[in-house]
C-alpha cells in the first residue's frame, strides 16, 4: 500500500473557535492509481491535500506513506519526504519568476543534493518529456499558461516521486489548454506514476479512474470511475 | 546548499537596483571606509615613528633642563632649575659606565650666507663628538665633525643637503667658507638627505662643534645631553647612573624631584600612543554608529525582501527546502550585500588614505590587517543583522507562504 490513512483529524483554532477541517478520514491509495479528490470549498479537500503533500501534519490519526508514519515527523523530515516522494502541481503554477524553466525544474534536485551536472541532465530530460525541450532558457513570464504548467509538471516529475499531487491544475487555464494538461497527467499515469488530482470541477475529475468525494471533513463517497474521460483517446497526439 | 546560487541572487539584486543598493549599503560603506582610512593613517604614522623618531635614537635618552613639559606650571617650575652645561656632559662621560656615548648638544637659528646667496631661518646644531652615531646621520660628501674639531673649537661646519644645494648651486662646497650668523666657518661635509617629517625638512641645518657653538652663538643657556647606552639591556642602568650623577652635581637630597629633565624614547612613545589611542577611540565610535545604522538598514531591506518573496519561500519549502536551507539562503544574501558594502568601503577608505598620503605630508599606507578587519566587520554586520530576517523566513509556514499574494 502506498498511502494508508486512518482516523485522520485536523482541527484549527480560529480565535476561540475550533474548526474541524478533517473529522475522521480513512483512505487507502495503491501504487499507480489515478485518483481525484472532489468536494466543495470547506469540505476539507485542501486540508487533506496539504497533509497528503506533507505540508501539514494531522492533529490526530495516522498517515502512512510507504510504511513511514508522517503524522509524527519533524519539519526537516517532512521537508525530506516532500523532496523525495511528492511532486506538486499548483493551480497558480508557483514557478520562481526570476529563474528560467531549466532552473525551476532543477529546484527539487538542488534540495535533494544532486550534483550540478546530473541536475542539468535530468532537468533537460523532464522538460523534453513535457514537450518543452526548446523552451529551457525561457523565464515564466516568457511562457504561456499551458507552458508554465508543463514546466511545473516537469518539476514535479524530475525527482521521480511516489505521488504527483495536483491542486486544481487547470484552474487558471482555458479549457483547450486544460485538456492538454490533463493529457499530460494521463500520460504520466500510464507510465506508472501515482496521480492525485484535487479539484471541484466534475469535468476534470472525470479523467481519474477513482473519485473520492469529501464533505464536512469526511469522505462522503469513494468509487471507481466507470466511464473515465480519456484525454489521450479523445484528443490530439502529444 | 547552493552558495553560488544565493550569492548570485544577492549580487543580481544589488545590480538590478543600484541606487537602492547604494543607499542600503551607505552606512556599512561609511563605517568600513572610516576605519580603513584611520587605520591606514595610524599604520603610516606608526611606521614613520618607528623609522624616523625611534630608530634614529635607539638606546638613547636625553637630559636637559626642561624634560617633558605638559603644563604652564611645570614650565615655570623648570625655569628655576640650573642650566645643563657641557661640564655636566663631561661628568656623565666620565661617570656613566654603561654609556657608549655621551654627546652635548644645543640648537638655534641663524642666517647663512655664501657670497650673494643668503638663507635665513636655518637650524644650527652644536654637536659634541659622536653625534652622528646618536642621531644616525650619514655623510654624503667630506667628513663628520670630530673630537679634535670640538676640542680646538674649530670654525668648521657640516651642512644639510638642502642648505648646501641652495647656497652652493653648481659649486663644490667642501673647503669653502660660509658666513654663519656673524662668523666664518669652513665647510667640511654635507650629509645624506633625510626628507621631511610632517612637512618639515630634516635637511635644512648647519652643524658645528658644540664648543664652537657655545663660543660663538651661546652667551648663556642650557644644553641637551644625549646618552647612548651600550645596548638595550644596559639602558635602564645607564639612566640610573646618569640620574645619580646629575642629582649629585645639583646637591639634591633623596626624595626631592629631579632638578633636570630625563626623557627616553619611551616618553615620546607614550605620548604618541595616547594620541593615536584617542584617534582610535573616536574612529571606533564613528564606525560603530555607522555600522549599527548600516546594519539596521540592511535588516530592514532584508525584511522587505522576505515579505516580497514569501511565495518563493513557500515554493522552495514545498520542493523540499529545510529551515536551514532558507536560513542560509537569506544569510548569504545579507552577508553578500554587506560584504559588497565592505569592499566598496575598503576601496573608498583606502583610496582616501592614499590620496591624502600622496598630496600631503601625512604618511599613509593601506595595511593588510585593515583590509581584513574591514571584511570581517562587514561580514559580521551582514550575519548579525541578517539573522533576524533569515530566521523569520526560515520559520514561515509553507502553506501560508504558498497562499501569500
Amino acid at each position: 500500500m502506498l498511502i494508508s490513512i486512518h482516523g485522520l483529524h485536523r482541527v484549527y483554532q480560529v480565535g476561540d473557535q475550533e474548526v474541524r477541517a478533517l473529522d475522521g478520514v480513512d483512505l487507502e491509495i495503491e501504487q499507480n492509481e489515478y485518483v481525484a479528490i472532489m468536494g466543495p470549498s470547506g469540505s476539507g479537500k485542501s486540508t487533506l491535500m496539504n497533509i497528503l503533500g506533507c505540508l501539514d501534519t494531522p492533529t490526530q490519526g495516522s498517515y502512512l506513506l510507504k510504511d513511514h508514519e508522517i503524522a509524527r515527523m519533524t519539519d526537516d523530515e517532512l521537508a525530506r519526504i516532500r523532496n523525495q516522494e511528492i511532486g506538486f502541481v499548483f493551480q497558480t503554477f508557483n514557478l520562481l519568476a526570476r529563474a528560467d524553466a531549466l532552473h525551476n525544474v532543477e529546484l527539487p534536485l538542488v534540495y535533494g543534493g544532486v550534483k550540478h551536472e546530473e541536475r542539468r541532465v535530468r532537468a533537460r530530460e523532464a522538460l523534453t518529456l513535457v514537450g518543452l525541450g526548446d523552451r529551457m532558457k525561457h523565464k515564466p513570464n516568457e511562457l504561456s499558461g499551458g507552458q508554465r504548467q508543463r514546466v511545473a509538471i516537469a518539476r514535479a516529475l524530475v525527482n521521480r516521486p511516489s505521488i504527483i499531487l495536483a491542486d486544481e491544475p487547470t484552474g487558471n487555464l482555458d479549457s483547450r489548454t486544460g485538456e492538454e494538461i490533463m493529457m499530460a497527467f494521463e500520460r504520466i499515469w500510464t507510465q506508472g506514476n501515482t496521480v492525485i488530482l484535487v479539484t471541484h470541477e466534475p469535468d476534470i475529475a472525470e479523467h481519474a479512474r477513482r473519485i473520492v468525494r469529501m464533505k464536512d471533513g469526511r469522505v462522503e463517497s469513494d468509487l471507481p470511475n466507470a466511464h473515465p474521460r480519456s484525454a489521450l483517446a479523445a484528443g490530439a497526439p502529444a | 546548499m547552493n552558495l553560488r546560487e544565493s550569492v548570485g541572487i544577492a549580487l543580481g539584486g544589488v545590480r538590478a537596483n543600484k541606487l537602492r543598493s547604494f543607499l542600503t549599503l551607505l552606512g556599512t560603506i561609511i563605517g568600513v571606509a572610516s576605519v580603513i582610512a584611520v587605520m591606514s593613517f595610524v599604520e603610516g604614522l606608526n611606521r614613520f615613528v618607528t623609522d624616523k623618531l625611534l630608530n634614529a635614537g635607539a638606546n638613547v635618552f636625553q637630559i636637559d633642563k626642561y624634560g617633558f613639559i605638559t603644563s604652564q606650571e611645570e614650565f615655570e617650575q623648570a625655569e628655576k632649575r640650573p642650566d645643563v652645561t657641557l661640564d655636566d656632559a663631561q661628568a656623565l662621560r666620565e661617570g656613566v659606565t654603561h654609556a657608549a656615548l655621551v654627546v652635548g648638544e644645543a640648537e638655534g637659528n641663524v642666517s647663512i650666507r655664501y657670497r650673494a646667496h643668503v638663507m635665513k631661518g636655518v637650524s644650527i646644531h652644536g654637536r659634541g663628538p659622536g653625534y652622528d652615531a646618536v642621531d644616525d646621520i650619514q655623510i654624503a660628501q667630506g667628513r663628520h665633525l670630530t673630537d679634535i674639531d670640538d676640542r680646538e673649537r674649530r670654525a668648521v661646519c657640516v651642512l644639510g643637503p638642502e642648505v648646501s644645494d641652495e647656497i652652493f648651486a653648481n659649486v663644490d662646497p667642501l673647503g669653502r667658507e660660509v658666513r654663519v650668523g656673524e662668523e666664518d666657518f669652513e665647510v667640511v661635509g654635507v650629509t645624506e638627505p633625510k626628507g621631511k617629517v610632517f612637512g618639515v625638512s630634516q635637511d635644512r641645518f648647519v652643524s658645528v662643534p658644540v664648543h664652537a657653538f657655545q663660543k660663538y652663538f651661546m652667551q648663556r643657556g642650557s644644553f641637551t645631553i644625549a646618552v647612548k647606552s651600550i645596548d638595550q639591556s644596559s639602558l635602564p642602568l645607564a639612566e640610573q647612573e646618569a640620574r645619580n650623577i646629575m642629582r649629585g652635581r645639583r646637591h639634591q637630597r633623596p626624595g626631592q624631584p629631579d632638578a633636570f629633565g630625563l626623557t627616553t624614547s619611551d616618553t615620546w612613545l607614550q605620548l604618541y600612543h595616547t594620541l593615536t589611542g584617542g584617534i582610535f577611540v573616536v574612529t571606533i565610535g564613528v564606525a560603530a554608529i555607522s555600522l549599527l545604522v548600516g546594519g539596521i538598514v540592511i535588516m530592514n531591506i532584508m525584511l522587505v525582501s522576505v515579505t516580497e518573496r514569501t511565495r518563493e519561500i513557500g515554493i522552495r519549502k514545498a520542493m523540499g527546502a529545510r529551515r536551514r536551507d532558507i536560513l542560509s539562503q537569506f544569510l548569504v544574501e545579507s552577508t553578500t550585500l554587506s560584504l559588497a558594502g565592505g569592499v566598496i568601503g575598503i576601496a573608498l577608505g583606502g583610496s582616501l588614505a592614499l590620496l591624502v598620503g600622496a598630496v600631503s605630508p601625512l604618511p599613509a599606507s593601506l595595511s593588510l590587517p585593515a583590509v581584513v578587519l574591514g571584511l570581517v566587520m562587514s561580514t559580521g554586520v551582514g550575519v548579525f543583522f541578517g539573522s533576524y530576517p533569515a530566521v523569520r523566513a526560515a520559520r514561515l509556514d509553507p502553506i501560508e507562504a504558498l497562499r501569500y499574494e
